[in-house]
């Protein structure tokens, strides 16, 4: 185990590596001046120029580069363009909303995916799997802005049972940072209003961000399912008097979980992606709405961080997958 | 197995059903305040530094926190005192004396004296942005007594006087340099925090979510509102829920088709001013198409062009045609000035005189961050069209237009221009002088000597009525030359909660709300 986690981070340091060489001349190939955005559009050309050569742009694009790296080894992402604060600092202040979002949405798309996954594949092609099945795809066809509108419509505009927008309300105080999660630091300090405003505010968002990876674990959960039910050994199972559930959960679903661990790895990312636009629908103050603004203004130094971090967050993710396949498959201790 | 998955399921709509109980009553409780204003902006400010920002996003929120030597005068668009009881100005126009009122407290309790004004604005020269490059011409700033300031400027500049009264002329609490770091000047913390003499004060800012002002304890003021929150929302039909709610005041951001169905709500008015801010299409004459160097050519498309759709149809009603180039509203405006109206045979007639061969084919430059630009480009790819003339659409992104414009990679484009100060110079001097070609304002590179000579004049003397002249008579010379197509002048528009009281609109001051007036 200790090889996989030692390979994993001498890879890390390539991708890395590789990561921000990429964005580096992306960024330089895309007409735009961050310069001028900064001075605005009316400056004078001294100006302009003054606020180039403060920012290095006059170096050659090695040296720029080279300047870059340098600052990486010592956690130095540069400085916005737009915000002009650190683009650590800037990250690490939108980082936790995103993954409370994402974490949720992620416990609650394998939650119910596996529970709709492993009924539809049991009851392969009846009426509960048919239906299991529409919901599913639906998921995975409907775009978030729109399910996203369509619930707030409901539950905010009609029903008036959850807010629409943000982490918490105005007025509510908010809870002192450990994890930076709302929910998990209001409980800490045993302030139970403040963890039910918290998951109010997150209950909607996080379910339609989960919508598009339940479908995905359902639909391979169900197949997996279907496949391991046909084996020889749950026959044998079977024919041996076992209980159902022990047959279906013990030996089925755990001997289907790998094929659906590599899925739901990969697919981590496209909850990346959905938090994006799910941040903007939902107003939720997370990276997604950071890197969407930076874009918009041209901020390389924000755009290069936000995608080195996705990049390390990518990498950690194939290591955890990797970890749990030794865990469920003694095969692969070996 | 189907109970313990029951047991589950129960549970977890329990918690759910405790928590909706409690969040409908919450909410009920933040709209009624009376003493609380809620607007909704669209996107977070950026710095909030005066002395970096060139930004209307950022002066939204430090408009009331700071105060300037002048003010913009209710409604109009000409200065009265603010921290400054009175100044002078010496007969050579170089040297401005300004005397402050006494009494004026920033938000820590110290004093509003000359010390503070110079180290503002040599401040803002130091830091070397966007805004030093107005305030270059100051060649030194003098406190003459505690409440007595002085400038000298390298040349007579009239529009000076209203550089002050924007967001870069905000004096700032020397006390800003306890916080410098990196001799950055305080820069770093400015950046999410007030230092100012305002009404208000920046008491919190959350990143993408919003920036709540509180009351500045130290001013004589006492204003109804005592807690505004800015709050972020950059999908707007989530906003305008709230706003139909009751649960915001003020909404930025809405789509213009939108305002009529919101104005039918109960409670909610959508308030309609003009304002300042133009539509207009630049003719790159000095490095685009060769054809757009003939006159006869750029007036037969100024000819061409269905004013009146634009307005109609893709402004939804919400505008006038643009008399330029001083819009109507700001002083050095001509209500005489010769306007192009759409006359197709007009058009033709002139294009055919102008010896253009009939395959000419241009191209038209605009980006998707402006929501109406894509109608606008169809529009007059048919209206050209129609006179013979093929034009090919370029979208790109927002900064790569900048770019392009910049360097003069386009034949036509689309644009956008607001002033950042009340004077005709913001139009007449940035739009024509053949020094500003580029993005800087001259973005039709256009060059005439005549019009050189007539504006730099115009800007080089203090007197008003012959400044006037001399513009009006620069005027009559470009609208001939149709250097720019003169699309139309914007009306702004705010919808509000009907409750909502003692805002004015002054067309300097387009989303900036004068707080301490307001209540609700």
């Amino acid at each position: 185990m200790l090889k996989v986690i030692k390979d994993r981070m001498i890879m890390l340091v390539f991708v890395v590596f590789g990561v921000s060489l990429i964005t580096f001349l992306i960024s330089n190939v895309i007409p735009g001046d961050p310069a001028r955005m900064i001075v605005g559009q009316r400056a004078s050309q001294e100006t302009y120029q003054s606020i180039r050569e403060q920012l290095g742009l006059n170096d050659p694009l090695i040296i720029q580069y080279f300047n870059y790296v340098k600052g990486l080894f010592t956690g130095d992402l540069g400085t916005s363009i737009r915000t002009q604060q650190p683009v650590l600092e800037d990250i690490l202040s939108y980082l936790p909303a995103t993954l409370e979002l994402i974490i949720i949405a992620f416990m609650i798309a394998i939650f119910f995916g596996m529970i709709i996954g492993v009924f539809t594949g049991i009851y392969n092609n009846t009426m509960i799997d048919y239906i299991g099945r529409i919901f599913s795809i639906s998921g995975v066809s409907t775009p978030i802005f729109l399910s996203g509108l369509i619930v707030i419509i409901i539950f905010y505009g009609q029903l008036d049972w959850l807010p629409s927008s943000g982490r918490l309300d105005l007025t509510m105080a908010r809870p002192p940072t450990v994890t930076g999660f709302y929910t998990v630091d209001s409980l800490m300090v045993g302030n139970l209003e403040t963890f039910r405003n918290a998951v109010s505010h997150i209950f909607l968002p996080a379910l339609i961000l989960s919508y598009v990876l339940l479908s995905t674990v359902t639909r391979q959960v169900r197949s997996s399912m279907i496949d391991v039910l046909n084996k020889e050994y749950i026959r044998t199972a079977n024919a041996n008097g076992l209980s159902k559930w022990t047959v279906n959960v013990r030996y089925a679903l755990r001997n289907s979980l790998i094929p659906t661990i590599t899925v739901i790895g990969v697919s981590f990312g496209s909850l990346l992606g959905g938090a994006v636009v799910t941040e903007i629908v939902f107003n939720w103050p997370g990276m997604g709405k950071y890197v969407v603004d930076s874009i918009g203004s041209l901020d390389f130094p924000a755009i290069m961080g936000f995608t080195i971090v996705i990049a390390i967050g990518y990498v950690l993710i194939n290591l955890i997958v990797d970890l749990l396949y030794i865990f469920l498959d003694p095969q692969i201790r070996e | 197995m189907n109970k313990r998955l029951l047991i589950m399921i129960m549970s977890l709509l329990f918690v759910l059903v405790a928590c909706n109980s409690t969040a409908g009553t919450e909410d009920d409780g933040k709209s009624s305040d009376s003493n609380t204003l809620n607007v909704s902006i669209v996107e977070d400010a950026g710095t909030l530094d005066p002395g970096v920002s060139m930004d209307n996003s950022a002066w939204k929120i430090t408009y009331n926190a700071y105060e300037r030597l002048v003010q913009y005068d209710g409604e109009k668009t000409t200065v009265k005192p603010s921290l400054a009881k009175d100044w002078e100005i010496s007969d050579d126009g170089k040297t401005y004396t300004f005397f402050l009122e006494e009494g004026h407290k920033f938000a820590d309790g110290s004093e509003v004296d000359a010390e503070a004004v110079k180290f503002s604005f040599d401040r803002t020269l130091a830091i070397e942005k966007g805004p030093s490059s107005l305030y270059n011409i100051i060649n030194e700033t003098r406190v003459v007594d505690p409440y007595t300031v002085e400038f000298q400027l390298e040349n007579e500049f009239p529009p000076f006087i209203s550089t002050l009264a924007a967001n870069y002329g905000s004096i700032i609490n020397p006390k800003v340099m306890d916080h410098e770091e990196d001799a950055d000047y305080g820069q770093n913390y400015l950046a999410s925090n007030t230092m100012g003499s305002g009404p208000y004060m920046l008491e919190e800012y959350q990143k993408s979510q919003y920036y709540k002002l509180a009351l500045n304890p130290n001013h004589p003021l006492d204003p109804e509102l005592k807690t505004v929150y800015f709050q972020i929302s950059s999908d707007t039909s989530g906003a305008r829920m709230r706003l139909e709610k009751g649960e915001i005041d003020i909404l930025e951001g809405l789509p213009v088709d939108q305002f009529s169905e919101v104005e039918s709500v109960d409670g909610v008015k959508v308030l309609q001013s003009p304002s300042l801010a133009v539509e207009y299409v630049y003719m790159n004459i000095g490095k685009g198409n060769e054809v757009l160097k003939n006159k006869m050519f750029r007036q037969a498309i100024s000819y061409a062009v269905d004013y009146q759709s634009f307005i109609d149809e893709i402004m939804a009603g919400y505008g006038t045609q643009f008399r330029g180039p001083v819009p109507e509203g700001l002083w050095g405006h001509n209500p005489d000035a010769f306007m192009y109206s759409r006359d197709l045979n007009k058009a033709k007639e002139l294009l055919e005189e102008s010896g253009v061969s009939d395959d000419v084919t241009l191209d038209l430059l605009y980006s998707d961050n402006n929501s109406q630009w894509e109608e606008l480009a169809l529009l007059l790819q048919n209206n050209l069209g129609e006179i013979g003339i093929n034009v090919e659409l370029t979208k790109v992104a927002y900064a790569t237009m900048r770019e392009q414009l910049d360097v003069g990679e386009f034949d036509l484009s689309l644009g956008v221009w607001s002033p950042d100060y009340a004077d005709p110079y913001m139009f007449m001097n940035y739009w024509f002088d053949s020094d500003n070609w580029g993005l800087a304002g001259n973005r039709s590179f256009y060059e005439n000597p005549e019009v050189d000579k007539l504006i730099r004049e115009a800007a080089s003397i203090s007197d008003q009525e012959e400044r006037i002249a001399l513009y009006k008579e620069a005027q009559e010379i470009i609208v001939e030359d149709a250097a720019y197509v003169y699309l139309a002048q914007k009306d702004s528009m705010i919808p509000m909660r009907e409750d909502v009281q003692g805002y004015v609109f002054n067309p300097m001051l387009e989303g900036i709300y004068n707080l301490a007036d307001m209540s609700k």
